[in-house]
This record gives structure tokens, sequence and C-alpha cells, in this order.
């Protein structure tokens, strides 16, 4: 199903697909030439189209360079409603709501971990549950539990005792977003999510040690703390059962709001409801509990990652320095406060399979980072590079500050199970250096390296159009997949 | 074929067949469990009574489809074999024959977070019945 819609070049880093018919506005895609062939074989750009027609949007209906076809909104999507008139949309945020990356460091060097790695994967693999519907035995919570978690997000895991403060201040939104309702959430998504806090999933999340490869500011680099040959860890996960079933709860509810609010739509799954309706701020506040969980669980993740570390390399916390550097969330609907034709005004950003990525000096912007900018971890397949970026004053005024999220897929599960089929890919992968353990051979087989653009492309894309800047490529060295 | 599998680049798409609309969900719960694991090789251990609701018969497959991934996450519970009971263009009333997912015995397949309405379709076809619903996975 190709794309018959139009596109403009404006540059070399961005296509504008003009406003015709019912769009309420242009859309903006940041691409290659090099990339736009393949994008165009599927109905992304038709998806960008669509979101221009939703009600109050400002600015443009965009799509950053690692876009592909999703559900309603692309992946990769990024539109903004102002809170007058715009529209807050489930399917702008997906049904991994909070699905987001966090990057630790270490002071370990490569070499220190060398022949420690296969040991290492396998003890991450046993400390976190991973895999087809994972669930842990030893922590089933309570719904007074549940409601707390999705209140205090990563707080309520510090509190308790995994991980620290100091790992707050290095979250996006502190690990909680603010106005978060639990009592919104229904009892179908609390039974979901009830063993399933502390668990990897499945799919495309992972758990990976890699080292840094390469930086390409060593000033940024330093001040983020990272160094050439340093061990680092990335997490990527999100809400679990519990976001999904939140998603599709409020799908439902969104599909009579549009009805009740004359809001026309091109595809139901882009149902909405205006941010002034009481539907719409129900939604907000299920959506931030739904958030809140992932924030939770990758914290988590995180303390039984330290724990591993400790155990393998028989090192205290203060010699192995796994510290945070920073989680962002890639699949959330935000109120923030951005200029307008020069004004301040307050509007809802829709971050389908994007990136947050503020400038230096923004008051949402960590302490820690005020000067280098807000750190943006982009991964990419299991068997090349991931990216560590940070925020640009270009990405505040052009993107509402925002940037991409991953490599994106290129082939289908389907093309991907074929090409796999009759190789060994963790066999293929080990004798690149790379340990990888799946919970089920369909997972990796479905994650292959062929099935994702290079993601290195998708991150010239962002650095050279200026919506974020490249500080480091992490190269991986063991992953455990979901 | 009862149901076949369409290429998504992030996702994937079911083309789904019945001979009436019954027979066009119990397929379409099978398509799902046979996404996530080797059917055949679930025993037909555990009922499960199901009934679930929607505006319309397209969101009611939508319904129905996310109502066995929550009994997936809760209980790890698989149909093997789905009967619907009653069905009306808005309700359904349905058993599903199956066991919990154990990964010892089971064949790991992909997860599905969701049905979505993305291109959700329901058309009388050649005297049957054929759906499209894509998943979010």
């Amino acid at each position: 199903m190709a794309s018959q819609v139009k596109l403009r070049q404006l540059d070399d880093y961005r296509w504008e697909i003009p406003r015709e018919g019912k769009m309420r506005t242009r859309g903006l895609v940041f691409a290659s030439g090099k990339m736009l062939p393949k994008i165009q074989e599927d109905q992304s750009l038709q998806q960008v189209a669509n979101v221009a027609t939703l009600p109050g949007i400002e600015g443009a209906s965009m799509a950053m360079p690692d876009i592909h076809w999703g559900y309603g909104f692309p992946i990769g999507g990024v539109a903004a409603f102002n809170l007058e008139e715009g529209v807050v949309s489930p399917g702008g945020v997906g049904y991994d709501i909070n699905c987001g990356v966090r990057l630790l460091r270490t002071h370990l060097a490569r070499r220190e971990v060398d022949g420690r790695i296969e040991e290492l994967v396998n003890t991450l693999f046993k400390n976190i549950p991973s895999g087809l519907g994972s669930r842990r035995k030893d922590l089933k919570l309570t719904i007074p539990t549940l409601h707390q978690v999705m209140q205090y997000g990563a707080g309520w895991a510090v509190k308790n005792g995994f991980g620290h403060q100091g790992d707050l201040e290095h979250i996006e939104a502190q690990g909680r977003i603010p106005g978060a309702d639990p009592e919104l959430v229904s009892d179908f998504a609390m039974d979901r999510g009830k063993d399933q806090l502390g668990t990897l999933g499945s799919g495309n999340h992972f758990v990976e040690v890699g080292y840094v490869l390469e930086t390409y500011d060593d000033k940024l680099a330093g001040a983020l703390g990272l160094f050439k040959d340093q061990v680092t860890v990335i997490v990527h996960t999100g809400s679990r059962g519990l976001g999904h079933q939140v998603c599709d709860d409020y799908i439902k509810v969104m599909l009579k709001a549009a009805a009740k609010y004359n809001i026309e739509l091109p595809d139901r799954q882009l149902c909405c409801a205006p941010l002034s309706s009481p539907e719409g701020k129900r939604y907000l506040a299920a959506m931030a509990a739904a958030a809140n969980f992932a924030f939770a669980n990758r914290q988590m993740i995180t303390h039984w990652v330290r724990e591993s570390f400790e155990q393998i390399l028989q090192m205290g916390p203060k010699d192995l320095g796994l510290e945070l550097i920073y989680d962002v969330a890639h699949n959330i609907a935000k109120i923030e406060e951005h200029l307008v034709n020069g004004k301040k005004k307050k509007l809802c950003v829709h971050r389908k399979g994007a990136t947050r990525a503020f400038p230096p000096g923004h008051p949402e912007t960590p302490a820690a980072y005020q000067k280098t900018g807000q750190p943006v971890l982009i991964p990419g397949d299991m068997g090349r590079y991931s990216f560590v970026l940070v925020g640009t004053e270009q990405a505040l005024t052009e993107t509402f500050g925002s940037t991409c999220h991953g490599a994106g897929r290129e082939m289908s599960r389907h093309a991907a199970l074929k090409t796999a089929r009759g190789r060994n890919i963790v066999q293929e992968l080990k004798a690149k250096g790379i340990i990888v353990r799946g919970a089920g051979r369909a997972t990796v087989d479905e994650e292959i390296p062929e099935a994702y653009k290079d993601v290195e492309a998708v991150v010239e894309v962002a650095h050279g159009a200026g919506i974020s800047r490249k500080v480091a490529k992490l190269k991986p060295l063991g992953v455990i997949k979901g | 074929m009862k149901y076949r599998q369409l290429s998504h680049t992030a996702d994937l798409g079911l083309r789904i067949r019945g001979a009436t609309r019954e027979e066009l969900f119990e397929n379409a719960g099978a398509a799902l469990t046979a996404i996530l694991t080797d059917r055949r090789r679930l025993r037909r251990q555990k009922v499960e009574e199901i009934a679930v609701e929607a505006p319309d018969l397209e969101t009611l497959l939508v319904a129905w489809l996310n109502r066995l991934l929550y009994l997936y996450d809760v209980d790890a519970f698989l149909g093997r074999e789905f009967q619907i009971l009653e069905l009306s263009s808005q309700s359904l009333k349905a058993q599903a024959r199956g066991e919990a997912y154990d990964p010892e015995r089971h064949l790991a397949g992909t997860a599905v977070k969701a049905a979505t309405y993305h291109h959700l379709e329901i058309t009388e076809r050649n005297g049957g019945w054929e759906a499209t619903v894509i998943l979010d996975l």
C-alpha cells in the first residue's frame, strides 16, 4: 500500500506535506532523501496528514526521521494541541504508555568486563523477568500499593529501597507525571499490572550492556559522565499490561466522545476528546498514572541491574558507579509551555515514538544538564549501536522540543522471521562479540538487526536538522531481550 | 484458510474468515493464540466464560481480542478452542478452552499489546464473513 501523499522538499532534512483538504495545518517530516522511498512504501505519510486534521493542532503535524507506519498516529509522530480547542488522543500516545529508555553509566572500562559478559547477561536474565507475559512471583502488589505506584512513580520505588534519591533528579519529570489519578484506572488495568511491576515484557524491550564506542563532543560527553570504552547499561521498557489496558479503556471512551463533540475522524484509531472536556481530562489523569507505573518499572529494573553487576563483578556500588544518566519517555502526551507565534502558550504535546529534547537553560531540563541540554537516548538494533544526544534550542522552537526515538523498523516481523529462517541469530551475534539471551527464539529472530533502519542514518538527520546534537555512540556487548 | 497474517512494518495484521459471524469470531480467537504460542500444544484443561459488549460488530471484535489478551496477562490463560454461544452486533458470550501458558512446555511466540481500531473492517463476502484487524506488538 504505497503512499500517494504530496511531498515538497524544504532542505536536506525537511519535507513538507502541503495543507490540503481537511488538514488544518501542514505536515513536516524530518528525513533524508535516501530514506524517503522506504517511508513512501507504507501509509505513514498519510497518517501525518490525518493527524493534521484534528482540532486545535498548533504548528505542523510532524514526523521524526524514524517515522514508520503505526496505527492512527505514525510512529515518530509529534503533534501539539492548544488547551482551548485542542484534543488529546490515546492513540497519539500508544498502548505502551511511557514506553521509554534509561541509560546508566559505570566507572568500568570495557576491559574490566572482558570475559564476564555471558555471566552478566545470564544473571540479568534471571533477575529481571522477561518475555511473553512475564510476571514477578515474588512481588504481587495490593491495590493500595498499586495506587501509590501510580501516584508517585519512580519516587515510590526509591522510597521502597529500589535505588536512591539522586536517581530521581535524572528522570524526565523526576519520574512522576503530575495529575495522576489512580481512581481513573480500571480494575482490568490494575489486574494486568499487579504482578508486572519490575518486568521487562516482550517485543522490542531489552536490557543492554554496552560500551562507549565513540564520543563526538568531549566536553558534552564529559558533562554527561561519559568516556570512551566506558561500560554502559540501557533499559528499554514501559507500562506493561496496565498501560495497554488504560489505552484500550480510554479509546473506547474516546470513540464515544469524538461522536459527542462532533470531531470528524479520518481513522477510528485517532479518536480523541477536547482537552477541556471531562473525557479528555480523565484520560490525561489515567495516562499519567500509567506513565508513573512505567517510571517505577524502569526504576526497579535498574535496582536489579545494579544487584546483578554487584553479584557478578563482586564490587560495591561506589566502585561500580552505576548511576543514572537519564530516563526519557517516548510514548506520552505532556502539558508543556511553548512559544507559539511569539506568545507563551500551554500545549498538550503528543510524542508517539518521539523523545523530548529540551535545550540548555530550559526550566524542565534537569539541573545537572542545564548547560548541556537534556540527554536524549536513541537505542538502535541489538547488533549495531545506540546513540546519546542532547536537546537543542532548535528543537524547542521547531518541534516543540522533540526528536527521534529509535531506529524504526524497516522490515515487517514476518519478513524478519523469513530472513532469519535457517540462521542462528544468537550464534551470529556471538561471533560479533554480542551475547544475546531471549525468552523466545521468535523475539530474537523478529528483532534481527537487518529488520531495523540503520539508527545512525536516523540520528544523522536529527543532528543535521539541528533538533538534537550527537554526544556519543554506544556498542552492545550483551543483551537480554523480552 | 481460517486466517492469515498480513504484513505491517511495525505491527501485524490479521485477515480472518468465517462461514458465519460466530465462526469469524472463533477463528479470530484462534488466530490471536497462534501469534502468542503454538496452539496445538495447548491442552483443553480449563474453560473460561467470556462476555463482552461494544457499540458495533467491528468494535466488538476488538473488545473480544483484547479480553483474551487480558486473560492472558492476568492468569496466563491461552485458549486453544473458542465457541461463540451468543452473538449480536453489540455483545457476545463465549467459551474458551485452553490452559495457562507454561514456558517449560509451550513455545514462546510474539507478545501482543492490543488489537487496534486502525483499518478495522468486517465485511460479508461470497456468502461468508471476512475481518481485518491490526495488532500492536
